[in-house]
Parts: C-alpha cells; structure tokens; sequence
C-alpha cells in the first residue's frame, strides 16, 4: 500500500512538473517549409498557382474580391461608351490583366497588346513631395499607346547588347544589356531625361507584405553598414497621396508605394489613363491632348476597393520539393551566400482583427521589402524619394520557381532582362557583389543545388 | 478563383494512403499510370490538337467568306459570312474550356477575343483615311480586332446589318480583320504541333517525365480540372451573370450577332469534351479514371454535365432579350453549371489530389 502510495506521489510530481513548464517558442523546425503564405497557401503548381482567393473569408468579403476579379480583367474602351469607359487618351495598356497575365508577370516588351513594361520618365531635382520630378507634357511615366485620334507620348524601343560568360567548370551563360530609345516623340523633350523600365510584378501575396509590422521590416534596416556585412538596406519613405503624409514604401519595384490602395489607384491612372479618386486627372491634364469629357472619377470606387481588395486577398503558392537532399543543400548554399541577408525568409504578419485571414500569419517572401545598391550594371540612375539611383527593393522570392509556369517564357529582375534565374543572380551586384561571386565559384553541383531550392520556391 | 488551400488535409491524407498502400500489386499500379499518361495523351491529341486546326480551317473559311463579300456584297453572301462566323465561334469557345498553354503565354485569347469592342475607336477608325491593310491592322489595339469587331461589321448593332449597308471601308477593314484573324489562329495551332519551336504538345504529353512546364503528372491533371472549373464559373458567374445582375443587355458579349447563349453552351460542351476526350473521334479521358475507382462522382459529373448543356434548351429568347425575359430559365441554367463547377474543383479536384500520384 505504502508502496503505491509512494508511486502515485511520483506520478503526481512528474505529472505537476511537466505541467508546469514555460511555454517556448514555437521551434523553427516546426513550420511546414511548404506554407510560403501561412494558412493562405495555395496547393497549386500550374499556370493558375498565383490566382487563388484567401482560405476563410466570409462570404461577403469573397464577394468582394470575386467582383474585384472580374475588373481586374476588364478591359478600358474609349469615352463614350456603355461600359468599361475612359481608356487614356493616353495609356500603357487596356486592362491590369493585360500587364498582369495570371496575376503574375508579363513580356518587358512596349507597344504590344502583350507588352508588360512601362518606362518612368524624370528630370533631376525632386517634386514638392521629395518625389522624381517629372516633366512638363510627359509627366512621371511614358505612355506609348493613344487612343484614336491622339498622339501616344512616343515610342519606347528597347535593344539588347549580349555577351556571353563562363563559370570556372565551363558552363557558360549571356547576359544582355538593354537599352532604351525613345522615337517619335509626341512633342520635344528635355535633354537631361532619366529613365526607368519597369517589369510589372506579379500581384499575389501583396496583402501579407501589408500587414508585415513595420518594426519588422526596420529591424532590417542597416543604412550605415554598422554590422560591417557589406549590407546597407535602406527604408524608402514615400509621400502617400491618399493619406497625404509619408510612408514606409513596400510597394513596387523601387518600394516608391506605401499602400496597395495607392499601388491601384495609380495603376489605373498611369497606365490605362483611368481617372479615381486618388488621381483624379489623366496623365493629359493640362496638354492639347486632354479630352475635357467632364466624365472624372471615371472609375467608381466600389471598384477600385474591390480591385484592391482583389490583390490584398491572393494566396501564395505552396514550396515543392522542400525535403528533397538538393533543396535543402541548396537552401544551405543559399544562406552561406548571404542571399538570405536580404531575401530575408521569414516574416511574421501583424494582428488583425479586421482581416482575421490575413492576421498572425508566418510567412516566407524572401524579401526584407529595403531598397538596396545592386551595382552600376543594375542601376537605372534615377532617384525614386529615397531610393537612389542603384537601389532597388529587394525582390520577394516566393512564387519564383512557378514563373516559368505561370507566365512562359519567364524573365526576371526589374526590366525582364535576364531570362533564367541564374542569369538574375549574375546581374547582381553593389551590395550583392559578395553573393554573387560566391555562387560564381560554385561547382555545377552545388550551382545545380542552388537552382533547385529557387525553384522550389 | 477558389482556394486551393482546402486541399492540405487531402494532400496530408493521400500522403498516407500512397505510404499505406506500398503493398499493392505493381500490376495495378502500372495500369493505372498507363491510364493516366493515356488521357493526357489523348487529350492533346484528340481533342486540344485537333480542336485548334478546326479553328484555323474555319478562319481560313471565314477569311474566304470575307473576300467574296467585298466583291460581291449580296444578301445570300453576307448570310454565308454570318454563318462562317458562328461557325467558327462555335469552335473557339469550346477551346474556351481548355485556356491554358500558348493561347495564354502568347496572348492568343486576347488578340481574338477581346470584348467590348471599342467602339468610339472603331467608328473612328472607318470614318477616317487612315491604312485598312492587314499590317495596319496587325498595329492595332485588341479591342479593335478579333471576334467582336468581325462580328459588328458582320451583324450590326442589334444584329440588322444589310448587305447594302456595308461601306467600302468597312469591307477593307474585314477582309483585314478575317486575314488577321486566321493568321493568329496559324500560330495558335502550330504552337500545339509537334514540329513547331513551342510543341506545346509535347510539354503536355510529357508531364512528369520531363516536361518542363508540368513537373508532375498530376499538374497535369490539374491544370486541366482547374481549366474546365474556371469556364464554368465564368459562364455562370461571368459572361451570364454580369448582364443578367445590371438587367443590361449592352453587357452582353456576342450582342451583335445575338450568339451569346450558343457560346455559353459550347463553352460548356468543350468541357465535357475535355472529360470525355471527344472532339471529331473518342479517346480516353478523365472519365475513364474516374470511372475506374469512383463510380458514383463519374456518374455524377456525367449527369451534371447533361444537366447544364441541356438546360440551355429553356432558353429560346436571344440572351439580350432573355435576361428581361426569361430570368427563370437564366437562374435554372446558373444553377445548373454552378453545381458541376462546384463538383469539378472540390470532388473532381480531390479525386485527383488522392489518385494521381506522379
């Protein structure tokens, strides 16, 4: 009896002090590899894998983004017309899908009904906002397309210069160097120009990289080089024209937009020519070629809320492979190149009761959303509010190994020039320089290795 | 498009049946993979292939239709025309059910079938004196080529066109638009042709043993769920919904020649084509799969897909009028396709998630 009671006091203990352990950390090793998006995670590796809407909306919030769906491939006619009206008079294309293909990227082409690529146009000096200046009767960005009977601003013709480069083990790869031309300009222009191409990014996962607290993304911020790493990362404060005050930009490929409200709202306006109530005059405001219809805002705002409600609510597509030895070797190789200095892994979205979705959510884009110096050959020279004329924002990894997939042939980096990964990673430079040379020593194995982790992502 | 994320416990859990069912014969397993790479063969070639070289002779036809018109603008000539027109709609919105592949990597589906027309441009356009040749209208924006725009020089506005209403211009301007039309179908089809630079069909064919777009069979498979989900929601939900909801029949797509109803049908037969694998011969599809291990969702998504086809028979208005009309019928047919969307991306989609293993 006394032996029990004994043994039933030890059970107790045993229980009690397991019982009373302090809760730890959740361990990384944890998390599923395979949840880029937290529970808004897609399980799709095809073409549509960038398309799905939010797990665990109500069901009038799915109401919302499907209308934003469907505008967000609506496609803009000329005033005056039933529907769909207020294309230009001058635009860089018809509809976001049009840019956008699959919700992903597009062809840095111009001109074309495919074309994906808009070229941002200023002059030195920055505005009343410490924005790009821009320039009288061209204002910030080129638009190369008019509707009928008015002049596009000009034509943007981009040439490539190819030259091709070995890796010690003989393999070899191009890199082509663009150059932008503009002709047949609708009217004269400054000398002094400066010019920047810009691919459009793909829209999914926007709304968790809006709920990133900012303490996390500043946590990250190292614009003196203090810690000696070679890595600056550089918050780009933006002026917000619907909140009129300056933000932390997040958005775009030089983080030069705060919100994705303000993202839209500019999209339609600059590149479809699409008046809201963020901007609430077409590029041609003030030039002959203003149509004066009197018919602004030409988009409603229930649409431009859902469309940005659309791109806040789109998952992100699950990692493949995460397990396999090759991946996981080129994870390892991935992080001793210090690439994860800047595409920082992991993030860990804000509460919000609002948007209990979007709320809490561990999520890995592989990005640290600071601009950074990427080197001369990079560089497009024309200062964007902070981000100077050799950074640009860190690109979110996430969903990059479905770019060929998703949007064939697939092209990478701000402009599209390089068209395989590896030709993005050897475009690096500046603060890069040291990753880039480390994975130009790699063996074929261990580049190979390198590649597959990329494109498991 | 709906959440994939639903789709994790089924991942997790077919993870444990294929890791619980190492001891099945390798027999069976040999079947059925040979039956998977059976439908995905015969999907690209009896129905996909053969569905885009339709297109192309049907746009050569129309082209042909097009020049006869502008020599001789007679009543019985225009009818032929319309006719071609429909005939080769018809066609193209089956293909609708399978949107993926070139038709969306080279902008195939926009430079043919872009909608609304614009119409201010296009008006423009005719009453100036600017170049109506093939290579002006190669330069043009999508919504001032294709289908649409064909189909208002075609029809008219409300469908009355005379022959004796056709300008000069606008017989230059189609003619331009037809050649531009069947040269966008050339491309589209040689991009599925084996000997083509793209081959596409051989991308397709290839899943999970080398492709370097579907890494596994089962993309595969899901593309083409995914595809045959994705048309039913926007006939539904989209092309029937938009100007049913607004009571707007400037809303509605094939508005000039009043073929919208025909073309939300076909879009839906060309999903049964993709399930059947039928086009001009049979072949194996996914049916057949299903068929194989889970009757009762064969015999379901069968009797959904004749429900939503035939359901379209109620509808005897043309849809610009129906939507005022007969909205009894309209929500009969929504309903009618909404459940075999619902079946496609949650028991289809399953099935394939738990079956299709490579």
């Amino acid at each position: 009896m006394k032996k029990s009671i004994g043994f039933i006091f030890l059970l107790c203990y045993v229980l009690m002090m397991s019982m009373c352990r302090k809760p730890d950390i959740f361990p990384e090793e944890g998390y599923d590899e395979r949840l880029s998006g937290g529970l808004q995670t897609a399980f799709d590796a095809t073409s549509q894998s960038f398309t799905h809407e939010f797990e665990g909306m109500s069901q009038y919030d799915e109401l919302i983004h499907e209308l934003g769906d469907a505008a967000f491939e609506q496609t803009f006619v000329t005033a005056p017309a039933p529907i769909n009206n207020g294309l230009g008079p001058i635009y860089n294309n018809v509809s976001c899908i049009s840019c956008h293909h699959n919700d992903g990227k597009g062809v840095p082409s111009t001109g074309g009904i495919e074309s994906s690529l808009l070229v941002r146009i200023s002059q030195p000096g920055v505005d009343e906002h410490g924005g790009p200046l821009g320039i009288q009767g061209f204002g910030g960005q080129l638009q190369d397309k008019a509707v009928f009977g008015k002049l596009s601003e000009c034509n943007v013709d981009i040439t490539y210069a190819e030259q091709t480069y070995t890796f010690p083990d003989g393999t070899t790869y191009k890199l082509r160097t663009p150059t932008y031309t503009l002709n047949n300009l609708y009217q004269p222009i400054v000398v002094n120009y400066l010019l920047s191409p810009r691919l459009a990014p793909p829209v999914f996962g926007l709304g968790l990289l809006a709920a990133i607290p900012e303490n996390q993304i500043l946590a990250h911020s190292d614009i003196n080089d203090r810690d000696g790493d070679g890595i600056s990362g550089k918050p780009n404060y933006v002026w917000d024209p619907e909140k009129e005050i300056v933000m932390l930009g997040r958005f775009g490929l030089k983080a030069n937009t705060a919100t994705l409200m303000t993202q839209v709202a500019a999209a339609y306006n600059n590149d479809m020519g699409i008046t809201n109530r963020i901007f609430k005059h077409d590029p041609t405001y003030n030039t002959s070629q203003w149509d004066s219809l009197g018919d602004d805002p030409e988009l409603p705002d229930s649409i431009l809320n859902a469309v940005k409600f659309y791109i806040q609510t789109l998952q992100v597509p699950a990692r493949r492979n995460v397990n396999l030895p090759d991946v996981l070797s080129g994870k390892k190789i991935f992080m001793e190149a210090k690439c994860g200095s800047c595409h920082i892994p992991t993030f860990t979205t804000e509460i919000n009761v609002a948007l209990p979705s979007i709320s809490n959510q561990r999520i890995q884009p592989y990005s640290d959303l600071l601009v950074h110096d990427m080197g001369p050959g990079l560089a497009d020279n024309r200062p964007d509010y902070d981000a100077d004329g050799t950074e640009w924002r860190t690109a979110p990894l996430w969903g990059i190994g479905l770019f060929e997939t998703v949007n064939y042939p697939a092209y990478y980096l701000h402009d599209g020039r390089a068209r395989t990964i590896t030709e993005a990673i050897m475009w690096h430079g500046g603060e890069a320089e040291f990753s880039k040379n480390f994975v130009a020593q790699l063996n074929k194995s261990d580049r190979d290795a390198l590649l597959k982790f990329l494109k498991s992502l | 498009m709906k959440s994939f994320t639903f789709l994790l416990p089924i991942i997790l859990f077919s993870c444990v049946i294929i890791s619980s069912c190492k001891k099945d014969s390798e027999q069976n397993s040999s079947t059925t993979t040979d039956l998977e790479k059976k439908i995905i063969t015969d999907f690209a070639d009896i129905v996909a292939f053969p569905n885009y070289q339709e297109i192309e002779t049907k746009a050569m036809f129309l082209n042909q239709q097009a020049a006869i018109l502008n020599t001789s603008t007679t009543a019985a000539n225009l009818t032929i025309a319309q006719n071609s027109w429909r005939d080769l709609r018809s066609s193209w919105e089956l293909c609708e059910a399978f949107i993926f592949g070139p038709v969306e990597d080279f902008n195939y589906d926009p430079a043919l079938d872009t909608w609304p027309v614009n119409k201010t441009d296009l008006d423009s356009l005719l009453a100036s004196n600017n170049g109506l040749t093939v290579a002006d209208i190669e330069q043009l924006p999508s919504s001032l080529k294709g289908f649409h725009p064909i189909e208002y020089l075609l029809f008219g506005v409300g469908g009355n066109k005379m022959a004796g209403d056709f300008t000069s211009r606008e017989k230059e301007y189609l003619l331009s638009l037809t050649a531009s039309l069947l040269s966008t179908t050339t491309a589209l089809r040689s991009s599925w042709d084996s000997g083509s630079p793209d081959d596409f069909k051989t991308q397709f064919k290839t899943a999970g043993e080398g492709s370097t777009r579907y890494e596994k069979r089962q993309d595969a498979f899901i593309t083409l769920v995914s595809a045959m989900a994705g048309i039913c929601d926007e006939v539904a939900n989209g092309k029937m919904e938009v100007p049913f909801a607004a009571q707007d029949s400037t809303l509605e797509e094939s508005q000039f020649s009043h073929n919208s109803t025909a073309d939300f049908r076909n879009n839906i037969k060309g999903v049964e084509h993709v399930y059947l694998c039928k086009f001009n011969s049979d072949g194996t599809g996914l049916n057949d799969l299903v068929n194989s291990k889970h009757l009762a969702l064969d015999n379901k998504i069968k009797n959904q897909l004749s429900a939503a086809i035939n359901s379209f028979d109620a509808i005897d208005d043309n849809y610009g009028s129906a939507i005022y009309t007969q909205p009894v019928q309209i929500l009969n047919v929504q309903n009618a396709i909404n459940a075999l969307k619902t079946t496609l991306e949650t028991d289809l989609m399953n099935f394939v998630f738990i079956n299709v293993k490579n």
